[in-house]
């Protein structure tokens, strides 16, 4: 119908019909507001201590591309096989998943990419060492290793000191097995130790290897951990049978068996009190935990609780030790006294109160205290600034003196967690890397974070967590083996199917299905690219979009 | 009449012809019927009326008995048969239906439709007077009240003519994108028997081969047909049209002597002329009318009188050419119509003084209304007009009124008054 | 399961350009309606928003053959379209009627009625926006009781429940008919290809919302369609041979307040009146449960077509008595 034109009516057809699309029309120009794609934050990722990209690997595990989601994550984190069993994953806690049915078992999901990867040594190398500069770092436990591999994927030389014959520091001293495989550790430091990272050994900073050494270093990161168990300055804390729960924990990890009698008491509350707990049960002995608060302030993790719990651990709340009296050096008695919860403290959490002529007595022969842990700074030759018991370090984990940084339990606000580390290992390389010239520090605006109001649940049927395949109580409790199991592949894709992916396209093809302009297409990369000749700006694509990765900004007027 | 006459007469109306298959004494609505089986129509749409039953039953019969291969659709209104047959046609198929009167007012907006989708459809149309009060019999109102809607109109004569128009029509149609209505006079030809010459299939093939949609709904090559237009070319739009129904003239006068040198009849085009050698009075009208005119003109020649006929066969597009060259020839013109115009005059008398208006020789113009609502027209009718005609140098008034029953002489009083009447009280 | 996606045929055969009012439900409308019956397919138009939404000459959205027809003449048009293509040897060529509410229900109803009755073979679209959009926002027979329009003011609402076209085409006895709302592509394009494959006539229902006329913001189009659905307002329904029901989603059975308060039309509605329509709707879904049990007894049809074998379906829905195959 080419010799046809709508002109004059030599040139127009016999009757009136079309002799082209509508797409020559501009209809565009009717917009007064631009849908536009935006990315915004998951809670998930602002609530990872690490900064993992939560939402960017679920969709590659979404899509099967486990050896990519694990690159991903080792870009914020060296040891998610690690974290993925230990971590107390602060991430799901903020899932906005978590008010609409459950919140999503993320840590699972890092452990099932770290375990698909268990094998696999194929690391995104970033390059060779291209930077001059060569870097220290003392302590190979999760900030130190965490610290090492982000300076060395950024081209540094980086050699960690680490005084014990074996790196991991608390990960593998302070971490009982059943939770934390050696050989899982192994793996990860290995894999560090493949980006170039060295690893001295049996070098003990201000033992056998002088402060003086670390001056051929560019700069140092001091990474040495909270490894002396706070004392609980009872009498009687010195008789035979009371162990420090890291001591305690760290005689097992080194393959040895402490002698335990039949009545066996744990203080404290954390991590280290459960550990050694069920670290008891498995050495065959009843165990009984006493916290001086109750359940709910108690810091360690709380499926580790349960999981105690279920492993038969006792717990007695609202009691502290008074004193422990002993019977020819060994102890034999432990006196407690009843607490109640006050105002709370600092920390947020209810202080607890001694009860007056609450006293009373257990008889007992072992003590394990595990009432916290601090850092053992001796080695340091300067006059470090101080805050407490730890290095003063500002936020940039500088420490004052030029060049020297710190991080982890051994610096300021430390949380006592292994991500926690792995962040400030992260972020001090960073700004190591910074004091080194190399990188001027890029502050993008803060992203916004996705709101759980924000996200459209109708894309959502109500769907149950996965659960933890777990080993038998029974049989766990009689072995050190690993409790908990790595989920399939099945499990997993049903787990990362139901993460809302806040603020990250997923290419769901949500906004395309409802665009009444037909005004949004895919390019050849499958992204997705908005006619802006022809969106007439209805918004339903920005309304539709489940996740909240668009927005709708407003055009300029333009005054023709 | 003799069995040489007979066979004269056979002769003159074509029934010895070659291409006669058959000669069937039928119905002008089986004459209908029988000439959309030779058209090899596709669709048929239609809707019961009397008296336009017989078409529609008919053609039941032919496509149920398998003598034509076509999808009849009984809808449930004369509009949706319309509508039928305008989505057939656009489709690039054949399409015929058939009504009366308040049938096809009904159609009305759907005649517009058709017309401006430029789609060949082929309609037969019993003339029938419009209601209220009912009538079921002849008058022109129903289908000259459609003049407007770009249709080509058609007024048979004779059944033979019904079913050679068909014929023509779907030719004329198909050439120039413009759909046709054939007309024919209630009872007096829709439900009387005539002799009818049925036409071989296979000359009726070379005459009218498959249609060939120059525009239709394909798939293959899409477009959307009557969207939105805006002034700036809605008027060439109409030019179009216009235009579609001015090249008509040609090409009805030209259809019409091929079918004839096909079938051996011919209708003379836009008109057919009787007796008109020196004819110095002439009467114009349309349809059965006409025959019965034939018997008066000949008698009123064999007394010596100069009388003519001249019969209007196609209204749209209006004969100008033809009415402007009798001008030339004739004293007076006088036009009889089976129609009125409320308001103004008759339609074709309305028209032709129109046509006249512009000619550089005028005669004298008479308007005659007769046969309204079925009323005879009988010879004698005729010859009273010829006599008004022949005995009044000018009208006495726009509308003259032929038969009409009162009991004054309604006369007008003066030249400007808009009607007259004669015939029933007085004798001529 | 995880998240809900659609798999939607992947050509576009709507252009953008079209001159739809933004968030356009009957677009969307149109735009499923081509993907699921393909390119190869003739689209009859009567006057309705689509009049005006394809384009203006020389312009045409649809990306297939349209013939814009008078009003109250969707339903015959595409008869003799059908009839036409039919006896020039296409039998695969799909024609399909997409109306509005006042040419189905309304002007072009007797139409309708006949085609059904006849049986004609083709597939009949009606996209509700429940008044005369078009012109300006008019009541027509199905808009709903208690809406504001500009013939139904809000000092004088329409009093007058929605007429219930799919019980009277299901009086019909017509093999195929459906409702489908565009917040459910996937259920919709699964009609009206299931639609494509069944002979005879098929009626498929759209709640298709108009953001200008209903008043509401056009972002909100797909979700007030999805509050309808669920609250009942709009059952997503089979209906084969007029008596074997099926339901194709269960809804949530939501408040028909919360769909009620987010339109503008609805604004004056004071409580008891909203306890009315929420009665009204009741007492609908009941019936409709009457039916679907009915049904189930009669016709042991699985009452939901997502696990509803589609081969199935079709042979029943072929082997039922006067559906044409093929014209001679």
């Amino acid at each position: 119908m080419g010799q046809y034109k709508f002109t004059t009516v030599e040139e127009m057809p016999p009757l009136a019909f079309s002799l082209e699309s509508t797409r020559k029309i501009p209809t565009g120009s009717w917009r007064h507001v631009r849908p536009i794609y935006k990315e915004k934050s998951s809670p998930c990722e602002i609530g990872c201590p690490a900064g993992e990209n939560i939402p960017q690997y679920f969709d590659l595990v979404r899509n099967g591309k486990y050896e990519e989601a694990w690159h991903k994550i080792l870009e914020d984190n060296p040891l998610p096989g690690v974290t993925g069993r230990v971590c107390y994953h602060p991430c799901e806690g903020q899932c906005n998943r978590g008010p609409y049915d459950e919140e999503i078992a993320i840590h699972n999901i890092e452990r099932f990419v770290a375990d698909k990867n268990f094998r696999n040594r194929n690391l995104p190398r970033s390059g060779e060492f291209h930077k001059s500069e060569k870097i220290a770092v003392i302590g190979s436990g999760p900030a130190g290793l965490s610290c090492a591999y982000q300076l060395a994927r950024k081209g540094y030389r980086v050699v960690i000191y680490e005084s014990e014959h074996e790196p991991g520091g608390m990960l593998r001293y302070g971490i009982p097995h059943y939770r934390l495989p050696k050989n899982i550790l192994n793996k990860e430091i290995g894999d560090i130790k493949s980006q170039g990272v060295d690893i001295s050994v049996d070098s003990k900073i201000g033992g056998n290897v002088a402060w003086t050494e670390l001056e051929k270093y560019d700069a140092v990161f001091v990474a040495v951990g909270a490894t002396s168990s706070r004392k609980m300055e009872v009498d009687g804390e010195d008789l035979q049978g009371v162990y420090s729960g890291v001591e305690f924990l760290y005689e097992l990890n080194n393959g040895r068996k402490p002698k335990v009698g039949n009545r066996v008491v744990v203080i404290g509350g954390g991590n280290t009190a459960i550990d050694a707990a069920r670290s008891v049960l498995r050495l065959g002995k009843k165990v009984t935990v006493l916290y001086r608060r109750t359940r709910s302030e108690m810091p360690a993790v709380p499926e580790e609780i349960e999981e105690a719990e279920k492993e038969g651990v006792k717990f007695e709340f609202l009691v502290a030790p008074e004193e422990l009296t002993g019977n020819r050096g060994k102890v034999s008695k432990i006196e407690l006294i009843r607490m109640k919860l006050g105002e709370p403290d600092e920390s947020g959490r209810r202080k607890p109160v001694p009860l007056r002529n609450s006293n009373f007595t257990l008889p007992v022969d072992t003590v394990i205290s595990a009432i916290g842990e601090a850092p053992d700074l001796s080695f340091l030759p300067y006059s470090f600034l101080k805050k407490g018991v730890r290095i003063f370090v500002d936020e940039n984990y500088s420490t004052g003196v030029p060049g020297i940084f710190a991080g982890g339990d051994s610096a300021t606000n430390p949380n006592g967690t292994v991500v926690n580390a792995i962040r400030a290992g992260k972020e001090a390389a960073i700004s190591i890397d910074e004091f080194l010239g190399w990188r001027a520090k890029s502050d993008g605006a803060p992203r916004e974070i996705v709101k759980p109001e924000e996200i459209n649940t109708f894309y959502f049927p109500h769907e149950k967590r996965v659960k933890i395949p777990r080993m038998k109580v029974d049989s766990s409790v009689s072995t050190f083996k690993e409790v908990n199991k790595t989920i399939s592949d099945a499990q997993a894709l049903e787990e990362v199917e139901r993460c809302f992916s806040c603020g990250t396209c997923l290419h769901c093809d949500v906004c395309m299905t409802f665009c009444p302009d037909v005004a949004i297409s895919k390019d050849e990369a499958g992204e997705y690219v908005i006619d802006y000749d022809h969106c007439k700006g209805c918004g339903i694509c920005v309304n539709e979009c489940p996740r909240e990765a668009m927005e709708l900004v407003e055009e300029e007027t333009q005054w023709v | 009449m003799g069995m040489n006459d007979t066979n004269d007469l056979r002769k003159k109306n074509g029934l010895m012809h070659p291409s006669v298959d058959k000669v069937l004494v039928i119905e002008g609505t089986h004459a209908a019927s029988h000439a959309v089986r030779l058209a090899k129509v596709q669709v048929i749409a239609a809707y019961p009326i009397t008296p336009q039953t017989g078409v529609v039953e008919k053609l039941s019969e032919i496509v149920s008995h398998r003598e034509l291969n076509a999808k009849f659709i009984k809808v449930e209104s004369e509009h949706s048969a319309m509508a039928c047959c305008i989505g057939a046609s656009i489709s690039g198929a054949r399409a015929f239906t058939a009504t009366s009167s308040q049938g096809l007012a009904l159609m009305h907006e759907l005649l517009h439709w058709a017309a401006g989708s430029r789609l060949p459809i082929v309609m037969v149309n019993v003339n029938r007077a419009m209601a209220p009060p009912w009538s079921i019999y002849v008058d022109h109102n129903d289908s000259l009240s459609q003049r407007d809607t770009g249709w080509i109109q058609f007024y048979a004569e004779s059944n033979q003519e019904v079913l050679d128009t068909v014929l023509q029509a779907y030719k004329i149609a198909e050439t120039v994108s413009l759909p046709i209505m054939i007309n024919l006079d209630a009872f007096v030809l829709s439900h009387t028997s005539e002799p009818v010459a049925i036409p071989k299939q296979e000359v009726v093939d070379e005459f009218l081969p498959e249609r060939k949609a120059l525009f239709k709904v394909d798939p293959a090559e899409p477009h959307a047909f009557g969207a939105l237009i805006g002034p700036e070319a809605y008027m060439e739009m109409r030019y179009k049209l216009f235009q579609a129904m001015e090249d008509a003239r040609e090409v009805i006068r030209r259809v019409d002597s091929e079918y004839s040198e096909k079938f051996g009849r011919s209708y003379g085009g836009l008109v057919e002329e009787y007796c008109m050698e020196d004819a110095e009075i002439v009467l114009m009208t349309s349809a059965t009318a006409v025959s019965t005119a034939r018997i008066a003109v000949d008698e009123l020649r064999s007394l010596g009188f100069p009388v003519g006929l001249m019969k209007v066969r196609a209204f749209r597009p209006f004969p100008v050419d033809e009415i402007r060259e009798l001008a030339q020839r004739v004293h007076k013109i006088g036009v009889m119509d089976r129609n009125i115009s409320f308001g103004a005059t008759g339609m074709i008398y309305q028209e032709t003084k129109a046509v006249l208006y512009n000619a550089s020789v005028r005669p004298k113009l008479f308007g005659f209304i007769a046969g309204l609502g079925g009323r005879d027209i009988t010879p004698e009718t005729i010859k009273d007009i010829y006599s008004y005609l022949l005995n009044h140098d000018a009208p006495e008034s726009e509308t003259i009124w032929v038969g009409l029953k009162s009991g004054q002489e309604v006369r007008p009083e003066g030249g400007n008054a808009s009607s007259a009447a004669f015939g029933q009280n007085e004798n001529v | 399961m995880g998240q809900i996606k659609y798999q939607l045929p992947p050509e576009e055969i709507l252009s953008p350009g079209h001159f739809a009012c933004p968030g356009c439900g009957g677009t969307l409308t149109m735009r499923y309606v081509l993907k699921a019956l393909g390119r190869k397919t003739v689209v009859v138009i009567p006057a309705c928003c689509w009049s005006v939404i394809d384009g203006p000459v020389p312009y045409s959205a649809a990306g297939v053959p349209v013939f814009h027809t008078a009003f109250e003449a969707a339903a015959s048009t595409a008869s003799g379209i059908k009839a036409g293509l039919e006896m020039q040897g296409d039998h695969e060529t799909t024609v399909v009627a997409i109306a509005g509410d006042g040419g189905t229900f309304d002007i072009g109803f007797q139409a309708l009625s006949g085609a059904a009755e006849r049986n004609e073979d083709f597939i009949y679209v009606c996209y509700d926006n429940e008044a005369y959009m078009n012109t300006g926002i008019q009541r027509s027979s199905a808009t709903p009781f208690g809406a504001w329009t500009t013939t139904t003011p809000t000092d004088s609402p329409k009093a007058e429940k929605k007429k219930d076209i799919v019980q009277v085409l299901a009086a019909h006895h017509i093999p195929y008919l459906a409702t489908a709302s565009v917040a459910y592509p996937d259920d919709m394009i699964a009609k009206i290809q299931k639609a494509k494959e069944i002979r005879g006539l098929r009626f498929v229902h759209v709640f298709s919302p108009c953001p200008p006329g209903w008043k509401f913001e056009p972002e909100d189009s797909i979700k007030i369609s999805r509050m309808a659905i669920e609250s009942r307002v709009f059952p997503l329904l089979e209906i084969y041979d007029g008596n074997d029901y099926r339901l194709t989603h269960e809804p949530a059975g939501s408040p028909v307040r919360d769909y009620l308060k987010m339109q503008g039309r609805f604004r004056h509605l004071k409580e008891a009146d909203i306890d009315v329509i929420q009665k009204n709707v009741d007492e609908e879904w009941e019936g409709l449960k009457g039916k679907l049990a009915y049904s189930m007894k009669v016709h042991k049809s699985n009452n939901s077509v997502r696990s509803q074998d589609k081969e199935v379906s079709l042979a029943k829905a072929q082997s039922r008595k006067g559906i044409k195959r093929n014209v001679r």
